[in-house]
């Protein structure tokens, strides 16, 4: 091994060495979710598209009914409320998630959808179901939904019906870049969750993409499960880029871009 | 570093935001200055042009429109940021030299727009093995008056030798086949959903059998309002940890066996 290659494989273990981007679960068989961002309020609906994951890697006699649970948090992490919804094999269950959480639990927070049964075929692989399914969010009452799907494995249900989460910290402050233009005029939220067990530290820099200057920054102190927006409006500002940083190994935000009331959604 | 497509939907324009600043802080090292590139497949070669350079710290959007005259209508145009020039012509697809991360992947904004509206995503597009499967369950047609969902299927091989596969569409719930639709390599395959039946319970699922792709799905009122654009997952991200590959394949058979129990996935 050359030295040059060397230096670099030392360089990558200070940020990877046992940090994972996400941990397995304590239990073999316990199910696993995102946290999905919840809103609902005048302006907001969210809705999440359950389908039935166990059925798909097996069959299971249609005369026992089956169901998965889903479990509400507000903003702070604190658990609000639990849902056992009935499942249809197959099928598609547009649930109405604004409905379900109701209003007595302000306008944003955190889901997390857990299926009962997990089948053989995946925990003998040594693997874990996990849903990391599809959100749509409604704005001010637009015909069309916009649709994301999930990208972390946050939280593990134990069989003592306790959560675990699933989040990872690094040893050194990372920077998530998100490689997306923020061009005017529109206004930005960004979603961020916290998966691990203590409070983070994000800090949010929008660097000018024209001069490469610090544009503005804010700093949010999140505590485990908590969520936060963070508002960027871009109406008169130069085009912006943003940074993230925390101690996740991968603080990958959500993305509300607002434009002329019309809703675009996606992942970092 | 990865490819970036263009998208192209009818009533739509595609376009590629592309980065030259790394995703973290850790992984890529200092950066420099890059060229950006469209690749597109014509007549068995990829042919490149190269459209500039962009300094560190920019983005540059590429339209449809901006690539008028150079790449022909029929062709994917594939977006690319490399150190050092690609070949003007290449009988595979040209590797890149660009700087690759793992965590995130070096990505792109690939959006569609209207006048009125725009959507996008996060991602970039690697080559597939070739031949591959597809199979995923597509919840996202929406329903309404003037609302229409395409399905767009983009696929990239590194052979630019075009072959053609039979992307079959069926309610998962009674395996009943709603359409079928021939589906290219080397494409942005567009299939409209509406017209199938599909109704707010039914789960679409989508099968290749010979050919893999990323399946996105484009929705948006008639007047082009409003737009939705998202990609569903591979069975592998139904599971985590572990040899998830192999549970991949696992429902891949047993769906594969579902649908057409007397062919052999």
């Amino acid at each position: 091994m050359t030295p040059s290659l060397l230096f670099q494989r030392l360089r990558r273990a200070i940020w990877t060495w046992k940090q994972p981007l996400t941990q397995q679960p304590s239990e073999r068989t316990a199910p696993i979710s995102d946290l999905f961002i919840w809103r609902a309020s005048k302006d907001w609906q969210t809705s999440f598209e359950l389908i039935d994951i166990p059925s798909l890697f097996c069959d299971y006699p249609h005369t026992i009914p089956r169901n998965v649970t889903i479990f509400f948090f507000d903003d702070k992490g604190r658990y609000c409320l639990e849902k056992r919804i009935p499942v249809l094999p197959h099928q598609r269950q547009t649930l109405n998630i604004s409905s379900l959480v109701g209003e007595s639990h302000g306008e944003v927070g955190t889901f997390a959808v857990f299926h009962a049964d997990i089948p053989r075929a995946v925990t003998d692989m040594g693997s874990f179901l996990t849903e990391r399914g599809y959100v749509s969010y409604r704005y001010q009452q637009a015909p069309l939904q916009a649709y994301v799907h999930g990208n972390y494995d946050a939280i593990a249900r134990k069989s003592d019906h306790t959560f675990e989460r699933l989040g990872v910290t690094g040893w050194l402050p990372r920077q998530y870049c998100l490689q997306h233009a923020m061009q005017n005029p529109s206004y930005y939220e960004f979603g961020l969750v916290n998966p691990t067990n203590k409070v983070q530290s994000f800090t949010c820099q929008w660097i000018s993409l024209l001069s490469g200057k610090l544009l503005s920054h804010q700093i949010v102190k999140l505590p485990p499960q908590g969520m936060h927006l963070i508002h960027f409006p871009i109406n008169q500002s130069e085009p912006a880029r943003a940074v993230i940083q925390s101690r996740l190994v991968m603080a990958r935000p959500l993305v509300f871009r607002i434009q002329n009331s019309k809703l675009d959604v996606f992942h970092g | 570093m990865s490819y970036y497509p263009l998208l192209k939907v009818s009533g739509a324009q595609g376009w590629v935001t592309l980065c030259n600043f790394s995703p973290n802080n850790w992984e890529a090292g200092a950066t420099r200055n890059q060229l950006v590139n469209v690749t597109w497949c014509a007549d068995d070669v990829w042919i490149t042009a190269c459209l500039g350079t962009l300094e560190v710290g920019k983005t540059r959007t590429v339209t449809a429109q901006d690539l008028q005259g150079l790449v022909p209508d029929s062709a994917l145009p594939l977006l690319s940021l490399t150190q050092n020039p690609l070949p003007p012509q290449s009988p595979r697809l040209p590797k890149l030299d660009g700087v690759k991360t793992a965590t995130p992947a070096w990505r792109a904004s690939l959006g569609l727009s209207t006048l009125q509206a725009q959507t996008s995503y996060q991602g970039e597009m690697d080559p597939f093995p070739a031949p591959a499967s597809l199979l995923t369950f597509g919840p996202f047609v929406q329903f309404g008056a003037e609302i229409n969902n395409y399905l767009i299927l983009l696929n990239l091989e590194s052979s630019p030798s075009p072959r053609t596969d039979t992307l079959m569409i069926y309610d998962a719930h009674h395996q009943a086949l709603k359409g079928q639709f021939d589906v290219h390599n080397n494409q942005a395959n567009v299939i409209p959903l509406d017209g199938l039946g599909f109704h707010s319970t039914d789960l679409p699922l989508f099968v290749c059998r010979t050919m893999a792709a990323i399946p996105l799905y484009f929705s948006r009122t008639a007047d082009g309002n409003f737009l939705s654009l998202e990609h569903t997952h591979p069975p592998a991200s139904l599971v985590v940890h572990g040899k998830r590959w192999e549970a991949q394949k696992i429902l891949k058979n047993r769906w594969f066996e579902k649908v057409n129990p007397k062919v052999n996935p």
